[in-house]
């Protein structure tokens, strides 16, 4: 076989890897996609997305962690144990796996177009077995860093800081077609690969918006906490709902409903699509499903039954009503809207959802002046059962599939706590030299109740730093966990409380993160038993409210 | 042989000597001068000059007796003969060869098997027992030889140089600073190092490896330059804003998530421990009946023996000890 091969692929990915300045990555790209001939070009391209099929192909691989472990073990012939270490000590399966094969691979050559086959060839395979045979021929024969990134392309992510935005740039800069319009034309195709070929060919204009192809999600980026925000006037408030993102593409009373996965999921709403048929014109309409009910959105976990299912029955229709939270308008009558700032495409979409009912709603919007009043509208969000508010900057275009930003998430902690550290104990592996788990305490009176236990969210110099502290502090050893004394002070974000008769305190937190090492204070400084009391009384009401119908 | 180990070391009390130990005790033996091997009150430290002489510049305060014994030479201890073999790890690092009742013991301490870039070279002595360390025990480690890491080295800086940034290298105080930046000297690259490197720079000189324009870390000069720095540094440098690039030289290095955890864009992964071919090639060429694996991946690399045919197992309180190391990120 002749043409562009993996293992090109796969040196240029790591030098992409190995610099993390964008142009740099850009321009490696770039350099290599000019010398490859069209077809090549349009594997390349999209292989460089982390994909095997275009994004609107609804072709999926279905090839799962395990059947990948299991033709590892097959071709190296180490034990599922030794196996299932190493892939937790990389992280990330498919440099694994490839980190195994060394020396237990031919190193022959292996084309971009073969790759292709394979995976056409792993999509048409029904069976595990099968998919299995034509993973492990590959792992034989195919050089180890070659099967990397062929591998990073079944897990759908390569991991080397290479955004789609700047593959749209590569294919600019090796094709000489400006950036916008390469953004522009992959935005309305969806199909990278036919939009690197249309710019080699000057042909981007002619690549249409295509509906009932799903387009990636606009997504947010998470706000820790509201003191990180600046200017606070300059964004527009959503509540963030409890449900499934959804695109609903809509067309003279055809309507699919995709999912953040890009999967259609149009057949267990019936009632939305009876409902969306009936909008007037094209459009492609960004939202939320969830279960709705006396005017207020249900707890996930009924609403999870609705999506258990393929088909639904009228009764679990009635049962547990769902509603289309519709936030954005990406696509009406012919005309792509992604550069429309957030407020024009919000009046297109409330002149297309005027006078509509449920199950069809407007998110409602909210602007503050100031960080205080977006702790207030926070707190009315959770108020309604939602998970917080999404943040939205006035006058942003809509930008498919990145987290720029533009969109911040301020959902949980439910809430944060100082605690002291009452035991640390060893990690494994790299960190099995440091003590990187502790287990943490509240005050309660002049004695200290652990509350919970997590790994360590620091920095590798802050854990080297603590664990000298700790063994100073140390009163008691029990194998890998060192009992201290209580003077290191951490902040703590967590999901929620809940009740615990593993804990002496009576309550555990659940998911607890550490949010920093507050040096600044001291054991007494701490939160007490009380204020974890309080938080459970106040979780509890919340699900409570949540739970029942409103008067 | 008896051997005991504990959460504090290692013990032969047959003789009462402790290996390493993390315990005050009556006669020790430092494998090497890393902090995490060479540290505690003994009456008695036994190790090779090289080992000795660091301790001696990080220690002043103690006042044991320092025995040495050079790499070949032997010495008595109470009935046994110890003999301080080659290891290819830090300068210095020996493995000890136990000799008593008949039986012969090896001791590796921290020890790779391909050529380092300044020391000696490990020789393998056949021995009935060995305690080995297994910091890189699992099949997913491949480390590069000495030509590559040197090779690779240099092209960083010269690639950083020629752009107009400079090149940080974030090796450790003892051993790996001192080598990337014998390496960048050698290769014609003006060098800076950090206070903590350049302090144990003269072992090496006296050993005969130069350090042609080296220079001292000076926060003004820095422009130009090749910077080797302890890891822990690099949030100092990072947050100054000038175009400093950086590169992780560990084994740890083998794996892309060091690239979250260090901050380094180029990853080179050399170490001066052995990666898991050369584990094994060192278990099967020392024709021990026996071995003990200690460090690291401790149990998963002596299971691995065990499906070998090898008799191998993973004292429990000797893979759980918990110390500081310089090995670590």
């Amino acid at each position: 076989m002749s043409g562009a091969q993996m293992l090109d692929l796969a040196r240029v990915c790591e030098r992409v890897a190995a610099n993390a300045s964008r142009l740099r990555k850009v321009t490696i790209v770039a350099d290599w996609l000019r010398g490859l001939d069209d077809e090549d070009l349009a594997r390349a391209a999209l292989f460089l997305t982390g994909s095997a099929f275009p994004r609107h192909d609804p072709r999926r691989l279905s090839v799962g962690h395990a059947t990948l472990r299991d033709a590892a073990i097959a071709v190296t012939g180490w034990d599922l144990e030794t196996v299932r270490l190493c892939l937790r000590e990389v992280g990330d399966t498919a440099e694994g796996i490839s980190l195994l094969l060394v020396g237990h691979a031919a190193c022959l050559p292996f084309s971009l177009a073969e790759a292709e086959e394979d995976f056409e060839r792993l999509e048409r395979a029904r069976k595990t077995a099968e998919k299995r045979a034509i993973l492990e021929e590959r792992f034989r024969t195919a050089h180890p860093l070659a099967t990397r990134y062929f591998l990073k392309v079944i897990t759908g992510e390569l991991r080397i800081g290479l955004q789609e935005k700047q593959v749209e740039e590569a294919i600019a800069a090796a094709t000489g077609a400006p950036k916008q319009a390469v953004r522009n034309a992959n935005n309305r195709a969806g199909d990278i690969a036919r939009v690197a070929l249309a710019a080699r060919r000057g042909t981007l204009d002619a690549i249409e918006a295509t509906l009932f192809h799903p387009m990636d999600f606009m997504l947010a980026k998470p706000l820790d906490s509201l003191d990180e925000l600046t200017e606070p006037d300059a964004w527009i408030l959503e509540d963030k709902f409890d449900g499934i993102r959804a695109q609903a593409h809509v067309e003279q009373g055809r309507v699919r409903i995709f999912s953040r996965g890009l999967e259609d999921v149009t057949e267990p709403f019936p009632e939305l699509v009876e409902a969306l048929e009936r909008l007037p014109g094209s459009a492609v309409i960004d939202g939320e499903i969830l279960g709705w009910q006396y005017e207020r959105a249900l707890p996930f976990v009924f609403f999870q039954q609705r999506l258990a299912r393929k088909k639904v029955s009228e009764a679990l229709v009635r049962e547990v009503p769902v509603a289309f939270v519709a936030y954005d308008l990406l696509y009406r009558d012919g005309e792509l809207l992604l550069d429309r700032p957030l407020e024009a495409r919000r009046r297109a979409l409330e002149a297309l959802f005027a006078g509509r009912e449920p199950p069809l709603l407007l998110a409602e919007q909210r602007t503050a002046r100031d960080l205080d009043e977006i702790d207030a509208i926070f707190h009315e969000a959770r108020g309604r059962a939602n998970e917080g508010l999404v943040l939205k900057r006035r006058g942003s275009p809509y930008e498919p599939g990145r987290r720029s930003g533009l969109w911040r998430k301020l959902k949980r902690p439910f809430g944060t706590l100082d605690v002291v550290v009452t035991a640390a104990e060893q990690g494994h592996g790299r960190r099995a030299t440091v003590l990187s788990d502790y287990t943490f305490a509240v005050r309660e009176g002049d004695r200290f109740v652990n509350v919970g236990k997590a790994y360590s969210g620091l920095t590798d110099e802050e854990i080297r730093e603590l664990s000298r502290i700790f063994r100073r502090i140390q009163i008691q050893r029990f194998g890998r966990v060192l009992v201290v004394e209580p003077r290191v002070v951490l902040e703590v974000a967590f999901d929620g409380v809940q009740k615990s008769a593993r804990h002496k305190s009576g309550y555990a937190l659940r998911f607890p993160r550490i949010l920093r090492w507050r040096k600044d204070k001291t054991a007494e400084e701490i939160d007490t038993l009380d204020r974890v009391r309080e938080l459970y009384e106040h979780s509890l009401r919340v699900l409570e409210e949540a739970a029942a119908p409103q008067g | 042989m008896e051997v005991r180990y504990g959460e504090d070391g290692i013990h032969l009390p047959a003789i009462d000597l402790w290996l390493d130990p993390d315990r005050d005790c009556d006669t020790a033996w430092f494998s090497h001068a890393h902090a995490d091997h060479a540290r505690g009150s003994h009456r008695q430290v036994l190790g090779t000059p090289e080992t000795l002489a660091i301790h001696r510049l990080r220690h002043p305060e103690e006042r044991c007796a320092r025995r040495e014994v050079p790499h070949g030479a032997t010495v008595e201890h109470r009935g046994a003969r110890l003999t301080a073999v080659p290891a290819s790890h830090i300068l210095g690092a020996a493995q000890l060869l136990v000799e008593h009742g008949g039986e012969r013991l090896i001791y590796t301490g921290d020890i790779k098997l391909r050529p380092p870039l300044c020391g000696t070279e490990t020789e393998i002595v056949p021995c009935d027992r060995l305690i080995v360390e297994s910091t890189f025990g699992l099949p997913i480690f491949h480390l590069l030889g000495r030509d590559e890491a040197r090779r690779r080295i240099v092209a960083f800086a010269r690639g950083c140089l020629d752009e107009g940034e400079i090149p940080v290298f974030l090796g450790y105080a003892l051993g790996r600073g001192q080598e990337i930046a014998h390496v960048l000297c050698a290769a014609g690259i003006p060098t800076m190092v950090h206070g903590s490197i350049g302090r144990l720079v003269p072992f090496y000189e006296a050993a005969g490896y130069a350090f042609p324009g080296l220079e001292p870390w000076d926060r003004e000069r820095t422009a130009g330059r090749a910077l080797v720095v302890v890891p822990g540094f690099r949030n100092v440098l990072a947050a100054s804003g000038k175009g400093y690039r950086f590169a992780y030289v560990s084994g740890w290095a083998a794996l892309a998530n060091a690239r979250a955890r260090t901050g380094a864009e180029e990853l080179i992964p050399w170490s001066d421990h052995a990666d898991f071919d050369e584990l094994v090639e060192i278990v099967e060429r020392s024709g021990a009946a026996h071995v003990d694996v200690v460090h690291g991946y401790a149990e998963a690399f002596a299971r691995i023996l065990r499906q070998r045919g090898h008799d191998a197992f993973a004292p429990r309180e000797a893979a759980a000890r918990t110390v500081e190391t310089e090995e670590l990120p």
